[in-house]
């Protein structure tokens, strides 16, 4: 039972950076309808930027009290602003002008442009695994034999409440509402007045400062990194999302936490797990979508015309 | 697939970079080779080809190498050839644009084979160059002794069969190295000498990494351990967290790692400590060897422990005279693989002498050679009294193991491995 919960909570832990990451996913699909593959790279660029900024700092271990504080703010601020800018550029650059272009052009360049960020980041640090700093205390605390770390809270709280501010955001605020509208009908919306490609840039901007979040997160979380980090982890998290229903926050993140769960779960259960656990992950995706075709929250849109 | 190359080149990468940081000085070695070459005007004259990259990123390993070869080729002269035989010293460049490049060596062997006063040649460093090259040795029957190269497949199984192709039944390659699956049963010598009873075994599915576990198991097994689970990695995965929850649940006192750095060695050691297996013993083989690990695992690199496939000559009591000699000729430091580069070189210039006192005085055959090569035993040399068996492998495989303590690598032990 120990060894259970304890695989719920590694589950749950890496659970939220895939639903991190998935949160940006789902939300340009949502709008566009474009798989951003360079998507997991931004997250990978996040990681690198907070890099950057801790070295700046002078920062290489552990940080103490409001110190702590203050450095983790202006490092997950640096970092989500910094991938927000990228991705409205990445935007702006690959995306715009293809807008009306086949589906399968966009699709092509969101790989370029993830080949792009991941030889630019090789050419950065190099093709190893870099350390990173373990800015935050990870004290340990034990129930019966089960540790959670501080660092596993911070990930799954973290995921949460980006997922809620998010939710909000979306469903609260005005330019939420021209997302909404423009995801349901572009050419509608550009005719109420809405300024579709702001709106869009907004979706870039702020699903890109998600995946910037993440990347400072899975830094510390991790303690190492690397440029081709996002590779697997977007692959991850775009399951994830299609999981949960494409286009779904909440979905997102269910997914995230799903495939996080089943993994753990899965190299503990199973003999050789370790190898078997992503075939396990995709084969209940197949099952999820055989019955459930739009995902686990998605609702099935009637077709566009 | 593509990950698979860029993960191979990797390695190479970061193993010429750690064997390039290991030695130091080498200056006033470059000339010497030519000098040795117009020594020898009159008499008999046997070559021996000398094929390792000696510039760029490996030159840092290559010129150490080429000078052990070197000094035995002086040793011998110094000492009076036999029947009046001088040695000459061929050496060649295997590295194009600053890394060895197989076809460049491929080409050097070209030249070696059609030189007539070539008999015998040694090299080259990497693997992959003696891929190329030992078609042409083996169509030349030229005898090719390698100091370092460790891949098992140039020698063993369907692998070399398919590189012995003019003569599959001869063979032309030796090696006086060890190769990469006996760091898995030297591993295991050395975690049953720690007192290690139960391991849990985590190997990236890779061809080294796999070969390397897979022997662990086998041998740790057959000297009275427990393996508690064997896991392998999947490509791409950093979160390493579930499988050591799994292997604590099963209490190990030891977990085998069987891969790079790259392929997770150092996440994996890293995560050790976040799942309460830090002050477990963790043990690789020689594809954690460097600096990488180091610096990503941080401060749980403490503690670990890996093998590498050659000896440390430093401390190889019978390498004490050869460690004297050549810091005396070469006024620098010995490298990883000069011991070797020496001894193979020793093993061609008694072949190439016995094979001209049975050939009447005169130069004998490279055939000739090659067969006095091939039946070496009982040969005392720096790095032990080595042989080869039939596939051209040393007898007498010494590895060492390195420990990892306030974050630098320390040697450990020499392990003579049991065949």
């Amino acid at each position: 039972m120990d060894v259970f919960l304890q695989q719920v909570i590694n589950g749950l832990s890496l659970g939220g950076i895939y639903a991190l990451i998935a949160l940006g996913y789902t939300m340009v699909y949502g709008i566009i309808e474009l798989i951003n593959f360079a998507h997991g790279d931004v997250y990978t660029f996040g990681t690198f930027t907070s890099l950057a900024i801790l070295t700046g700092l002078g920062i290489s271990g552990e940080v103490h009290g409001p110190l702590l504080i203050g450095v983790v703010a202006l490092t997950v601020v640096a970092a989500m602003l910094t991938c927000g800018a990228l991705g409205v550029l990445i935007e702006l650059l690959a995306y715009r002008r293809l807008r009306n272009a086949p589906r399968l052009a966009p699709l092509i360049t969101a790989i370029g442009v993830s080949f792009i960020l991941e030889n630019v980041m090789q050419l950065w640090h190099g093709p190893s695994p870099i350390p990173f700093p373990q800015v935050i205390p990870n004290p340990s605390a034990s129930f019966g034999g089960v540790e959670i770390s501080a660092k596993q809270v911070l990930v799954i709280a973290l995921a949460v409440v980006m997922m809620v501010a998010l939710q909000l955001f979306i469903y609260r605020t005005k330019i939420g509402k021209a997302m909404r509208a423009t995801a349901q009908d572009r050419e509608a919306a550009q005719l109420m007045g809405i300024d579709v490609n702001t709106t869009i840039m907004v979706t870039f901007l702020v699903g890109s400062a998600l995946a910037g979040a993440a990347g400072f997160v899975s830094g510390v979380y991790y303690g190492t990194t690397w440029f081709f980090n996002g590779f697997e982890a977007g692959l991850k998290a775009f399951t994830a999302a299609v999981l949960g229903g494409i286009g779904n926050i909440l979905g997102a993140m269910l997914g995230g936490f799903s495939i996080g769960l089943i993994e753990a779960i899965a190299t503990q259960y199973i003999p050789q797990g370790a190898q078997w656990s992503n075939v396990v992950v995709f084969s209940v995706l197949v099952l999820v979508l055989i019955f459930r075709p739009a995902g686990l929250l998605g609702e099935s849109l009637p077709e566009k015309v | 697939m593509i990950r698979t190359g860029r993960i191979a080149r990797l390695t190479t990468f970061i193993a010429v970079a750690v064997l390039s940081a290991c030695t130091g000085d080498k200056s006033d070695t470059a000339t010497s080779s030519q000098a040795t070459a117009t020594e020898a005007a009159s008499g008999l004259v046997a070559k021996i080809g000398i094929d390792l990259p000696l510039s760029g990123g490996d030159a840092a390993t290559g010129i150490p190498t080429r000078d052990g070869a070197v000094l035995a080729i002086e040793e011998a002269n110094a000492a009076g050839g036999t029947g009046g035989l001088k040695f000459v010293a061929y050496d060649l460049d295997d590295a194009v644009q600053g890394a060895h490049d197989p076809a460049q060596g491929a080409q050097n062997v070209k030249t070696f084979v059609a030189d007539e006063a070539v008999l015998a040649m040694v090299g080259p460093f990497n693997s992959s160059v003696a891929q190329a090259e030992i078609p042409i040795t083996n169509d030349a029957g030229l005898a090719q002794i390698s100091p370092a190269t460790t891949n098992p497949g140039l020698t063993k199984g369907a692998q070399a069969a398919k590189l012995r192709t003019s003569h599959p039944d001869v063979n032309a390659f030796f090696r006086v190295c060890t190769t990469d699956d006996r760091q898995g049963a030297a591993g295991a010598q050395f975690a049953r000498k720690l007192g290690k009873s139960k391991a849990f075994i985590v190997d990236d599915d890779e061809t080294y990494g796999k070969g390397l576990a897979d022997v662990f198991e086998a041998q740790f097994k057959t000297d009275g351990g427990a393996v508690v689970g064997h896991e392998h990695l999947t490509k791409g995965q950093n979160d390493y967290k579930a499988l050591l929850t799994k292997a604590r649940a099963l209490g190990p006192d030891l977990i085998f790692y069987g891969g790079t750095t790259v392929t997770g060695g150092s996440l994996l050691r890293k995560q050790m400590s976040d799942t309460g297996l830090g002050k477990v013993t963790f043990l690789g083989g020689d594809g954690i060897s460097d600096d990488e690990f180091l610096k990503s695992a941080g401060d749980s690199a403490n503690g670990s422990y890996y093998t590498v496939a050659a000896p440390e000559t430093s401390k190889l009591p019978s390498a004490a005279a050869f460690v004297d000699a050549y810091q005396k000729r070469w006024k620098s430091p010995v490298g990883p693989y000069s011991a070797n580069a020496y001894t193979a070189t020793k093993v061609e210039i008694v072949a190439i002498e016995r094979a001209t006192i049975a050939n009447g005085g005169k130069l004998p055959s490279r055939d000739a050679v090659l067969k006095i090569v091939a039946q070496t035993t009982g040969f005392k040399s720096p790095i032990g009294t080595i042989g080869f068996d039939q596939n051209g492998d040393t007898t007498a495989p010494i590895l060492s193991v390195y420990g990892i303590t306030n974050g630098k690598p320390k040697f450990v032990e020499q392990i003579f491995l049991r065949i």
